[in-house]
Order: C-alpha cells, then sequence, then structure tokens
C-alpha cells in the first residue's frame, strides 16, 4: 500500500469535505565547529506524515512519523475535526485552486548530497581559521546544516504535487572583545535555490570580511543617544522592515486583526513608495506551489504608496472573497500549514546613497540587525547589529546595542527617499513555526517615524 | 538485543537517547475554534565516541532496525570528525534524588472535547463582557513526554511527566484605536486547568489598553511582569551563567563567582522540582542527576550552570544541566526551570504606590539583545501607564539598558509568581524597578 492507496481509501471511509497528507523524507546534515572543536556532527532522518481534515465545517490535523499508522491518523484528524465544529459558528470554506499533478524538481547545480563531507568541513574549518585571524575575536560559533530529500502532497481534491526538498544554510555567531568590552555579530545565509555553489560566490573571505566589519562596528560603536531621529536605512534594514513592520500585517490571519484590515485599497504611503512578497532571484522563501497546492504568485502589498494586496492560504482567501496566492507554509509534518511570507521587498526608487543622506544634521545610517518583532498594533522593533551616526551628511562613528522602533503605519508616511539600489538578506522567520524568508530592498530615507533606543 | 552492546562494537562510549511525545491540542481563532489536532513523534538520538571523535544520529523513529542503522551512520560521522582533546567521556552511574513529584496521569486521557469546551466557554465569556474584543488567538491542550537516556556506562533513566495549557491573545478594536494583543495563559503539572484567571486577566488589561497614552517621560519606576521578565532574562542573562562561557571568557560574570551582582532582593535558582514546574526532571539530557542550582543567592552570584562536557574541562563536573537539541542531538547548557524567588508585596500595593511609572506586560525584540555584554534595547508592549497608584491607559515605549544594572534597582518583588513556558521554562514573579530611561513611540 502507499501514499495514493490510502487517500483513496480515506475518500471512500471518511466523511469529510476535504482531506490532505503532506508527507517528507528528509536527510539532513548539521555540522557546528565552535572554537576548533565539532561538537555536533550529526545526520538527521526526518520522515512522516502530517494530516489536515475539514469536516463538519472545521479543521483537524493529526501527525505521525509512522506509515503503517497513516490511516490512523487519517481518523484521528477526522475525530479532532469534529470536536473543533463544536466550538465553531460558521464552517471553515475553501477558496478554490487550480487542481495540478506536478513534480518540482531542484534547481540547484551541486547538491548537497555531492558534496563529500570532508570539504564541508575544510570549508568551515577556513572560515574559522580566516575569522580567528582579526585580535578582536574571542569566540566563533559555525552552524552548517544541509537537507535532501522529497516532500509530497496528496489531496482528496487529487492534488498530486512531489517536491525536491534540497537546501543549504550557515549561521556564524561571533564574540569579540576589545578594551571597550564584549560585542557580538551574526550572519546567516543559505539557499533552496542554490545549492553547494553558494559558497562560491559567499566565498571564505567574503563571510569573514563581512562579520568583521559589523563586529567592529559593535565593538568600537558608542551608545546612541536615544529618541526620534531621521534614518537611512540599508537594503536587510530595510528588508526586516518590510517584513517585521509591514508583512506580518499583511499576512491575512493577523491583517484580520490589525490596522490593515480597513487599509486594504487605501493610501498608506507616498505614491514612490511600492512593497511586495514576490518570488526574487535566489529568495530563501522560493517556492513554485505553498503547501495547500497553490501556485505562488508574487503579491503586491503596497503599489504606488496603495495598500493593495495581502497574502493568504485557501481559508482566508474565502473569507476575504480574494483568490489564494500560495503563502500557506508548514515548517514540516509535524504541523499544519499557516500564512507566511516568503520574500519580501521593498521595491527599487531613483535615488543615490549620497543623495540620501544629504542634508540630515543629526541621524543614524543603520545596516544589519540582530532579530524583530511585530504587534498587531503596528508597533514594531528591529535590533541593530551594524549602524552608524549620520552627520552634516556624512557616515560618522558606529553604534552599538541598540534598536529601533516605531508604528509602522505612521512611519510609512515618512518615507522620503527611495533609493536606486537593491540587496537581499536570508533568514528565518518565527510565527509558532520556523520559515525560512528573505528579505531586502533598497537604501531609503525616513524622515521621522522611527525611535532609536539607547542608554544615552 | 541490547542496542547499547550492539554500539560498543563501534563507539568507545555511546548514548542512546529517545524522545516521545504526545500532545492534543486546540487551537483557536477569530472567536473560535480553528483546529483540533492530535500529534505523537518519537525521536531517537545517538550519540557516540570513538578516539574522541564524536558522531551523533537523529531519527524519527524507536524502531530497533532504525537506531542500529542509525549507529552506524553515527559511526561514519565520528570517523570524519576530528579529535577533540578535551573530551573526557559520557558520565557514569548517578544516584537521582528520591523526590515526590505528583504527577497527574489522567492528562493523557483528556480528550479535545474538553479543551474545545475550555475554550468555547472562555471566548463566550470575553465576547458578552466586551463586545469590541476578539479573540485573535490562543490555544489549550497537553502535552506528555517520555524519555529514556541510555548509555554505555550504566546509565538507564526513563522519566515521564506532562502538563496542561491554555492561553488567549486577545485583540480591541474601539473607534480608530487597535489594541496591542493582549495575552495571558496558565500552565499547569494536572488536568484543573480552567479559564477564568485567564479571561478576567486579559479583561481587565483590555479596558486599559482603548485609552491609548503618550510615554511622555524619559524615566521612571516600572513594574515589569513575569513574561516580560522571563522574556528579558532569558535572553540577556541566563546565556551569561553557561559554564561554557566561563571557561571561554566571554561572560561578563567570569570570575565573578562570590561577589555580589545585583539588588540583595534578587535571589534565582534552577529548581526542576519547584511546585509550578512542569518539567519536574530527576535526570538531564545525558542521564546526569538533575538538582536545584542556586545561581544568585541575595543578589550574590554563587555559580555557573554545567554540561558534563564544560563541567569536566573546568574541573567543577557538570550540574546537571545538560540540555539537548532535537535539531542537532548535541547537549548544550541549559535551565530546567529558571526561578526568581517571590517577595512578600502584593502587586496591588506595589501598583497603588507607584505615583508615575509604567506596568509592563510583554516586551517586543528581547531576542535581539546581546547575550555577551547584557545590553538590551526592546520596545514594551503592550504596557500601561500608571498615575496615582492606578493604572490609566496603555502606552508604548522603547526601554534600552543592561540587565546586570537592570537587576541592582530593584524596589519591590511581588509575593505572587507565574509559570512561563515561552522560551523555556520558569517561575517569575513580577519586579518594580526604579528609575528607568525609556524613550516614548505612543504619542
Amino acid at each position: 500500500m502507499d501514499v495514493e492507496d490510502v487517500i483513496k481509501w480515506a475518500e471512500k471511509n471518511i466523511e469529510a469535505e476535504y482531506i490532505e497528507i503532506r508527507g517528507e523524507e528528509i536527510s539532513k546534515m548539521n555540522i557546528e565547529l565552535k572554537d576548533g572543536i565539532f561538537p555536533t556532527f550529526t545526520s538527521l532522518k526526518l520522515s512522516g506524515f502530517g494530516v489536515r481534515v475539514l469536516a463538519k465545517g472545521a479543521w483537524g490535523f493529526s501527525s505521525t512519523n509512522r506509515f503503517e499508522k497513516l490511516k490512523e491518523s487519517i481518523e484521528n484528524a477526522y475525530k479532532m475535526a469534529k470536536a473543533a465544529s463544536y466550538g465553531r459558528y460558521e464552517e471553515v470554506e475553501l477558496a478554490d485552486i487550480k487542481i495540478v499533478e506536478d513534480e518540482v524538481r531542484s534547481k540547484m547545480k551541486i547538491k548537497p548530497t555531492q558534496v563529500d563531507v570532508d570539504e564541508k568541513v575544510e570549508r568551515m574549518k577556513d572560515l574559522e581559521k580566516k575569522l580567528k585571524e582579526a585580535k578582536e575575536v574571542a569566540s566563533t560559533q559555525i552552524r552548517y546544516e544541509d537537507a535532501s530529500g522529497k516532500k509530497i502532497l496528496y489531496t482528496s481534491e487529487g492534488t498530486r504535487i512531489v517536491w525536491d526538498m534540497d537546501y543549504v544554510w550557515q549561521y556564524i555567531w561571533l564574540t569579540g572583545k576589545n578594551e571597550k568590552g564584549f560585542a557580538s555579530a551574526r550572519d546567516e545565509i543559505g539557499s533552496v535555490d542554490v545549492g553547494w555553489e553558494l559558497f562560491q560566490e559567499e566565498d571564505v573571505d567574503t563571510i569573514a570580511n563581512r562579520m568583521m566589519k559589523k563586529l567592529r562596528a559593535q565593538l568600537n560603536g558608542v551608545q546612541p543617544k536615544r529618541g526620534e531621529y531621521p534614518i537611512v536605512a540599508g537594503p536587510i534594514m530595510v528588508g526586516i522592515i518590510a517584513h517585521e513592520a509591514l508583512g506580518h500585517l499583511a499576512e491575512a490571519d493577523l491583517t484580520i486583526n490589525s490596522p490593515f484590515r480597513d487599509l486594504i485599497g487605501k493610501k498608506i504611503a507616498p505614491e514612490f513608495v511600492s512593497m511586495s512578497d514576490r518570488i526574487v532571484e535566489n529568495g530563501f522563501g522560493n517556492n513554485v506551489y505553498d503547501d495547500e497546492g497553490t501556485k505562488v504568485r508574487d503579491v503586491h502589498i503596497i503599489k504606488n504608496g496603495i495598500l493593495t494586496e495581502i497574502m493568504l492560504n485557501r481559508e482566508y482567501a474565502a473569507k476575504f472573497g480574494m483568490e489564494p496566492n500560495g503563502h500557506a507554509r508548514a515548517e514540516n509534518y509535524m504541523v499544519p500549514p499557516i500564512i507566511r511570507m516568503r520574500n519580501t521587498v521593498f521595491e527599487k526608487g531613483d535615488y543615490s546613497f549620497e543623495e540620501l543622506l544629504e542634508g540630515i544634521k543629526f541621524g543614524y545610517y543603520v545596516v544589519d540587525f540582530r532579530g524583530g518583532q511585530a504587534e498587531l498594533n503596528s508597533s514594531f522593533q528591529v535590533g541593530v547589529q551594524e549602524g552608524y551616526i549620520i552627520r552634516n551628511g556624512e557616515i560618522a562613528e558606529s553604534i552599538r546595542d541598540t534598536s529601533i522602533s516605531g508604528i509602522a503605519i505612521e512611519a510609512l508616511k515618512h518615507i522620503s527617499a527611495v533609493g536606486k539600489d537593491f540587496g537581499l538578506e536570508m533568514g528565518r522567520c518565527g510565527k509558532g513555526q520556523t520559515a525560512f524568508v528573505s528579505s531586502g530592498g533598497p537604501h531609503m530615507r525616513f524622515d521621522k517615524g522611527i525611535v532609536v533606543g539607547g542608554q544615552q | 538485543m541490547n542496542l547499547i552492546r550492539y554500539g560498543e562494537k563501534f563507539f568507545d562510549e555511546i548514548e542512546i537517547a529517545i524522545y516521545r511525545k504526545r500532545n492534543v491540542g486546540v487551537d483557536v481563532e477569530l472567536n473560535q475554534v480553528a483546529l483540533s489536532s492530535l500529534s505523537e513523534r518519537t525521536v531517537s538520538v545517538i550519540r557516540g565516541m570513538k578516539d574522541k571523535r564524536i558522531g551523533i544520529y537523529v531519527v524519527d523513529s524507536d524502531d530497533e532496525g532504525e537506531i542500529r542503522k542509525g549507529i552506524e551512520i553515527a559511526a561514519k560521522n565520528a570517523k570524519n570528525n576530528e579529535r577533540d582533546e578535551r573530551w573526557q567521556g559520557l558520565p557514569g552511574e548517578q544516584k537521582y534524588e528520591d523526590v515526590s513529584i505528583d504527577l497527574d496521569y489522567s492528562i493523557k486521557s483528556l480528550s479535545p472535547d474538553f479543551f474545545v469546551e475550555l475554550a468555547n466557554e472562555a471566548m463566550r465569556e470575553i465576547n458578552k463582557r466586551d463586545k469590541n474584543a476578539m479573540v485573535a488567538g490562543g490555544a489549550s491542550g497537553f502535552q506528555w513526554f517520555e524519555n529514556r537516556i541510555m548509555n554505555s556506562h550504566g546509565i538507564d533513566v526513563l522519566q515521564e511527566f506532562g502538563g496542561t495549557f491554555f492561553y488567549l491573545f486577545v485583540v480591541g478594536r474601539k473607534g480608530n484605536v487597535v489594541t496591542p494583543g493582549i495575552v495571558d495563559f496558565e500552565v499547569r503539572r494536572d488536568s484543573k486547568i480552567t479559564k477564568d484567571a485567564v479571561v478576567n486577566s486579559i479583561l481587565e488589561k483590555l479596558q486599559y489598553a482603548y485609552n491609548v497614552k503618550g510615554a511622555n517621560k524619559t524615566e521612571g519606576n516600572i513594574l515589569i511582569e513575569p513574561l516580560a521578565l522571563a522574556e528579558l532574562l532569558y535572553f540577556t542573562l541566563l546565556p551569561a551563567v553557561n559554564g561554557e562561557r566561563k571557561v571561554k571568557n566571554t561572560t561578563p560574570l567570569a570570575n565573578r563567582v562570590g561577589e555580589r551582582i545585583f539588588s540583595e532582593k534578587i535571589t534565582i535558582y534552577d529548581d526542576p522540582w519547584h511546585p509550578m514546574s512542569t518539567n519536574p526532571v530527576i535526570a538531564d539530557d545525558e542521564g546526569v542527576a538533575a538538582r536545584r542550582n542556586v545561581i544568585f543567592d541575595k543578589g550574590v552570584f554563587k555559580g555557573f550552570l554545567w554540561n558534563s562536557y564544560w563541567g569536566n574541562i573546568s574541573g567543577e563536573g557538570s550540574t546537571g544541566n545538560g540540555i539537548r537539541s532535537l535539531s542537532t542531538g548535541g547537549i548544550g547548557i541549559g535551565a530546567h526551570n529558571l526561578v526568581i524567588e517571590k517577595g512578600n508585596k502584593r502587586k496591588e500595593d506595589i501598583i497603588g504606590e507607584i505615583e508615575e511609572g509604567f506596568l509592563i506586560s510583554a516586551f517586543q525584540g528581547a531576542h535581539s539583545s546581546n547575550p555577551d555584554t547584557g545590553d538590551f534595547s526592546v520596545v514594551a508592549n503592550p504596557a500601561f501607564k500608571i498615575e496615582n497608584g492606578e493604572i490609566v491607559g496603555s502606552t508604548v515605549f522603547m526601554m534600552s539598558g543592561n540587565v546586570y544594572e537592570l537587576l541592582k534597582n530593584v524596589e519591590e518583588i511581588s509575593d505572587t509568581e507565574k509559570k512561563i513556558v515561552m522560551m523555556g521554562n520558569g517561575v517569575f514573579p513580577d519586579i518594580l524597578f526604579r528609575d528607568v530611561k525609556i524613550a516614548p513611540v505612543s504619542k
């Protein structure tokens, strides 16, 4: 018996409006290098099934890591749906999608499984050696992970999708020390489309130079003055503002409780501001279909200053009377899909970097972040791991251990210029589940609306 | 077939850990139940050492054949790894504390109907008492864990425990005001979970949240509630008491054991057997006997937390704080149930004595703090303004500082405590800090 037989059995035996089986079999390699030692040198095999059943107008979910318990898991999900139906005053409806049978192949040129473990180890050792050349570096932690495998989606509507599931990912945490004290810097890169070749572009020198720039900015930084100042944000910071401050509010399950609910179709930013969640080259959130089998399409969240579209799954598309756009994502088979971003970016404008700095007597240039968080009242916070003072239109000394915050729908109104460059950052978003995402955009200037935290 | 014995064919030392988790949960969204779920997961971790080279395998199964295969793959990984000259061995046989832990096995048989009804009643009451409230999210359910740790030095310990939980996330919308999400929760080691405390607390805060006030100050007395306190301390202080950082000299607490670091009102310990703990383990994830470890006693730093690897290197030995990551199979250092000792003043009385100040329920961005220095720059939201001993409205502001400075300025600690399970397990009271610098975000 295979999954096809099981879903056929379920269609006959379970009185449900909709049944969905997601299966995974993924092999991972996880290696950690901490100060010359590999304390984890791990192979992982993750396999199992997540079952979602819509019955009596309610969702039930069950997961198992044993194929022989898949039928039982479907029965459990059905029982769960029946239980959940007593807690609903309206039935869940799903917006229609085009039913597809497809195979999604990896675009990687060099899959991580084709690379010898020794090569992975040597690259990490080279990177650590390079980082440790700097006298300020007190401790290094380099984590590398890759995955290869398959994911399937079978539904009672006839969807049959098989994906190659491959990625490479690297995370670095650096602790530095100088006469002023400790500081730290993080860096994260990864890809689902580019394989081992990622590390040809992101070679040891490139990564080490970027890390040391961030670390030194922190180590030698001054405490910023807290308060509201003009801000020029670099592509990585612009991206995280797009993600945290605006992207989450445009996830339909959050939109419905946020100020965005009443602003769809209205002007919320100057006309030269556009922001999308879309497929970008080498985006960490790229995919062809989402985990409900909906084809992924670009979502123009803000178009020429107007709040235009939001990110949807099938349930929320039906609720909003819109078309699903491929944003239902599940971290793994153990959890049901929820609405998530993919690659959230501000679109380019036409200002040069120098023009963005012009006329700022005192402000801040924020380049890279360390964590961020949004709230439904559109309040956002982003930690700054690389930032500088702007004094008389020029970049001056670096700042340390601060963050920026604002009320997103207010801050948007104060964007005064958008740069003509573009950059992208790879990362992970936590919304109960972890998802690979990208965020980015051009340099941008906010004249007001962003508060800088500081101990001064 | 004894799997440990099979593993010894490939390794000098081997550890096999099997984690089973079962959970039933009900998620709520938009004033109704969104989904009910039943999930089971079994994970086996094989961690072996050959010629001081470590190799690990993690598999979603407890099948004997899979574990045997895993032993062989872990052995290959060990072969590919490099020698760790500092490795001194897996822990040996342990004497476990004979603690009396009340386990409520009836948790395991609670049906989803019970949790649906709990959520339904709570949502009905919230909507009845506040027509502007929307239960935006929440969940109720139980989790049950069965963990077995075995190694080739004679450790074989099986432990099981579980708990029930209920939380709601409510947003109010009145006129142009959208309140921040107001959260409250209850976590218990038994099945006696109820809605009342959560519902009442949320509705009370929601009333204040509709009235948005500017912070209008740059300094004030600040009462931080348990969840917000946990958010801050888990990201700024807990990393600093990790023994690995002492060995590497990357913590501000290195060489400061015995020194007064904080206000003498602050006592912090890791206590898996605290009456409110939902993680009442007798052994850590390496099978080392767990214990109550005092970290700060009346403000004085008493010592670091250790797993066996770093404890052996330092010469201090493990404190039973080896915590496994199931993403890597590796053993780090962490707390089982971090407790800040409660004080002796009612929270209402503490608020009543604040002439002008703030109450903070949660922070945004605590995870962006600097664990190496204790510096933080976070947004207080939801937060509330206090005037003449009364909460008068909600506000949003930034709070930047350093945890070592903050915990010197403790004015009062409440006589109540709350079980926290976000970020990590813990039990925290409310703490009033004096003269904290802030930057207003709300206008």
